[in-house]
């Protein structure tokens, strides 16, 4: 199960990383909606929920069908109102889907983003629910088959003594006690979306809730033009003595009508309850790509090395660290990992100056050790440049060792890279380093490409030294299915450092003198 | 691809997914086929319930304690009815309707979708209740102990004829038009 599971996780991902890069090419890494589904979402939360509220001055539980009808005859401002909250009410559909599959695509359903996986899987289920009830509310011909499903479905379950499906015979008139159940549902479920939303960005620093202010506008203006020039159609008034008629039907919220309409309510709820199943223990039986699990071991702390200065406790994308009170009889604060918090994404190994935090194997130590081999093992000079590659990412240059005639030192993520490293490479006497890493929305580790700006350009702490050429250094992003932005970055860094004195090398390249340890003891 | 080709691609794109978005939101749909008219049987109705009692042997009050020991137990029940339901000289249902919940003390309910051919057609409903057991006390009855219908209805495609039964007159009635306020 779980080689099958990796299998498809792994197409999955292929087929993710050129779409990505087919998106980037038309809207830029900025405005890729793919990167942003998420958001999206959040915007379009938003935007049902304004329009939603607008409508609800209008709707009679009395009257569902004429009520709706009226306002669909307001042509200035009701009928595209309600046009739009059922367009953003599809999109949001779509937007959680692309989410969840890029979530799943990319392995970030397992381990400790297990919690955002389930609640996702609920936040879309409570969403088609409420989609539904919002059917239900109009009346009309799918508004009838939808209820009277829905009425089939619990009448399978052993809880009402009364069937429900009773209700929609037509020998009476259906109660408003019905309508306006479904109405409190309606408006109670967003409640719960909201509740759900907070668990679901819970283990998350700073979750990018919004998406850039240009794409949110764009796609929200898209959704009213749409919804102006063409409205959503009303279809005609449910009729409980006439079979349900052609009508338009909603692929978002009625999509598996045509699929349960011919099967039992017992077998709907056993295949229903089968596909619940299977998304929700997906973090278990996917297990995420194993290169991921073996170096899933959280980071850890050296308390000799910490000076307190919060960077790792600031920098931590899932608020993993905390500052505590030391124990090595020093004053001040010391930086504690959670390990039940911490992913292993070794962002903190990068934000630290004096190397004293990360992953095993992987703090800044670690990578300047590793860097230190690499120009021990590779013959450069002033004409090389070294392609730093972030290895989920970067074009998948990183597969190889050289690329288009420039060396490749591979990172596992950019952001979690030490600066010490470009300045190691640039004061060996290379030519230029070219940095690539994932588009900043689409970092594995949320937030790696903005920390490595900002000490790079901007003097973060673990800042690049001043004494570093800046103009040796270019900091690229590139998706994984995108090598011809890495080669067009690599000519135009090459025709830069063209117009460069020639690069000297240093003899004696000291680093970190200050907080130097042999790396067998500091992690041990 | 120049800036312009990828502006204009970009623009067709979500201009086109935004076409598909509102045509995949109301796309034209019938969930069945109206060329045939369907005859529904549904209606609700209260049975009659009914205690039965007996006495307990000396075997079995032996074994209850000696402060539960009473002579005779009884246990209500509402009688069932059987359903029949002949189209055209065809019987399309013959069943028994029990009283719903999980004790049965429920009303009895039903709901039968009969599909026919549109034109005319002959329908005969019978509902019939259990002879109660002699010895049983009967209580309130509600529901008529046999209620029946034999009409001749006339049909279109995708028309749904109601037989149901009116507790205002006890009877049971054909309706082809929803009630009204």
């Amino acid at each position: 199960m779980r080689s099958w599971g990796k299998r498809l996780e792994g197409a999955a991902f292929r087929a993710l990383s050129r779409a990505d890069a087919f998106m980037n090419r038309l809207y830029t890494w900025r405005f890729n909606p793919l990167y942003h589904s998420g958001a999206l979402v959040v915007v379009l939360f938003i935007a049902v929920t304004v329009t939603g509220i607008y409508l609800l001055f209008f709707y009679r539980v009395s009257a569902p069908y004429q009520s709706i009808a009226r306002l669909q005859d307001q042509v200035w401002l009701g009928r595209w109102i309600r046009s739009f909250h059922r367009y953003a009410s599809d999109a949001a559909v779509v937007a959680a889907l692309v989410h969840a599959f890029r979530v799943f695509a990319q392995g970030r359903s397992w381990g400790p983003r297990t919690l955002a996986w389930i609640s996702g899987v609920a936040l879309l289920s409570v969403t088609l629910i409420c989609g539904w009830t919002g059917y239900v509310m109009v009346w009309d011909e799918q508004g009838m088959v939808l209820a009277r499903e829905g009425a089939r479905f619990l009448d399978a379950l052993p809880l009402f003594s009364e069937p429900i499906s009773r209700a929609f015979v037509g020998d009476r008139l259906i109660p408003n006690a019905f309508f306006f159940l479904n109405l409190f549902l309606h408006v109670a479920l967003p409640i719960g979306i909201g509740v759900v939303l907070w668990l679901h960005v819970s283990r998350v620093a700073r979750a990018a809730l919004l998406p850039p202010r240009a794409l949110s506008w764009a796609v929200l203006g898209l959704l009213l033009g749409l919804s102006v020039l063409w409205p959503a159609a009303l279809g005609p008034a449910a009729d409980l003595f006439r079979l349900p008629q052609r009508a338009p039907f909603d692929l978002f919220y009625s999509g598996w009508l045509p699929l349960t309409r011919n099967l039992s309510a017992g077998l709907v709820w056993l295949v229903g309850g089968t596909l619940a199943a299977i998304f929700v223990t997906t973090p278990w039986w996917i297990g995420g790509r194993s290169r991921r699990v073996e170096s899933m071991q959280p980071s850890f702390v050296v308390q000799r090395l910490c000076d307190a200065c919060r960077t790792c406790y600031l920098d931590c994308p899932y608020e993993a660290i905390d500052m505590v009170a030391r124990t090595d009889g020093r004053p001040g604060l010391v930086a504690r990992v959670d390990p039940a918090l911490c992913v292993s994404c070794g962002i903190c190994a990068g934000s630290c100056a004096p190397m004293g935090v990360g992953p095993p194997k992987r703090t800044g130590r670690y990578q300047v050790a590793a860097v230190e081999q690499f120009i021990a093992e590779h013959t450069l000079g002033p004409d090389d440049i070294v392609i730093i590659g972030c290895s989920s990412g970067a074009g998948n240059i990183t597969r190889g060792t050289t690329f288009d005639g420039a060396c490749i030192f591979p990172v596992d993520c950019a952001g979690s890279m030490h600066t010490s490293v470009v300045e190691y490479l640039v004061r060996s006497g290379v030519g230029g380093v070219l940095i690539v890493s994932c588009p900043p929305r689409d970092c594995w580790h949320r937030e790696g490409p903005k920390w490595l700006e900002q000490r790079l350009y901007h003097g973060r702490e673990a800042e690049l030294k001043e004494r570093v050429d800046r103009r040796r250094i270019r900091l690229a992003h590139a998706g994984l299915a995108e090598p011809y932005l890495v080669r067009q970055e690599l000519a135009e860094f090459r025709r830069e450092l063209a117009a460069l004195e020639v690069a000297s090398a240093e003899e004696d390249i000291a680093l970190s003198i200050e907080c130097a340890a042999p790396v067998e003891e500091v992690e041990s | 691809m120049g800036r312009p080709v990828v502006v204009a691609l970009g623009a067709v794109l979500a201009v086109g997914g935004m076409l598909a978005l509102g045509a995949l939101s109301q796309i034209p749909y019938q969930p069945e086929e109206a060329t045939h008219a369907v005859i529904r049987l549904a209606w609700r109705a209260r049975g009659v319930a009914v205690e039965e009692c007996r006495t307990l042997t000396p075997e079995e009050l032996e074994k209850v304690a000696v402060h539960m020991r009473r002579t005779e137990v009884c246990e209500g029940r509402t009688l069932p009815y059987q359903l029949r339901a002949v189209v055209d000289g065809d019987v399309q249902v013959d069943e028994t309707i029990e009283a719903g919940g999980a004790r049965g003390d429920r009303p009895l309910f039903v709901l039968h979708d009969l599909p026919v051919a549109p034109g005319s057609h002959n329908v005969e409903v019978t509902f019939t209740r259990e002879r109660a057991p002699a010895e049983t006390t009967d209580s309130m009855e509600v529901t008529p102990a046999r209620l029946e219908l034999d009409r001749s209805i006339d049909v279109a495609p995708g028309q749904i004829v109601l037989v149901t039964y009116d507790p205002d007159t006890k009877t049971m009635i054909l309706q082809d038009a929803p009630a009204t306020r």
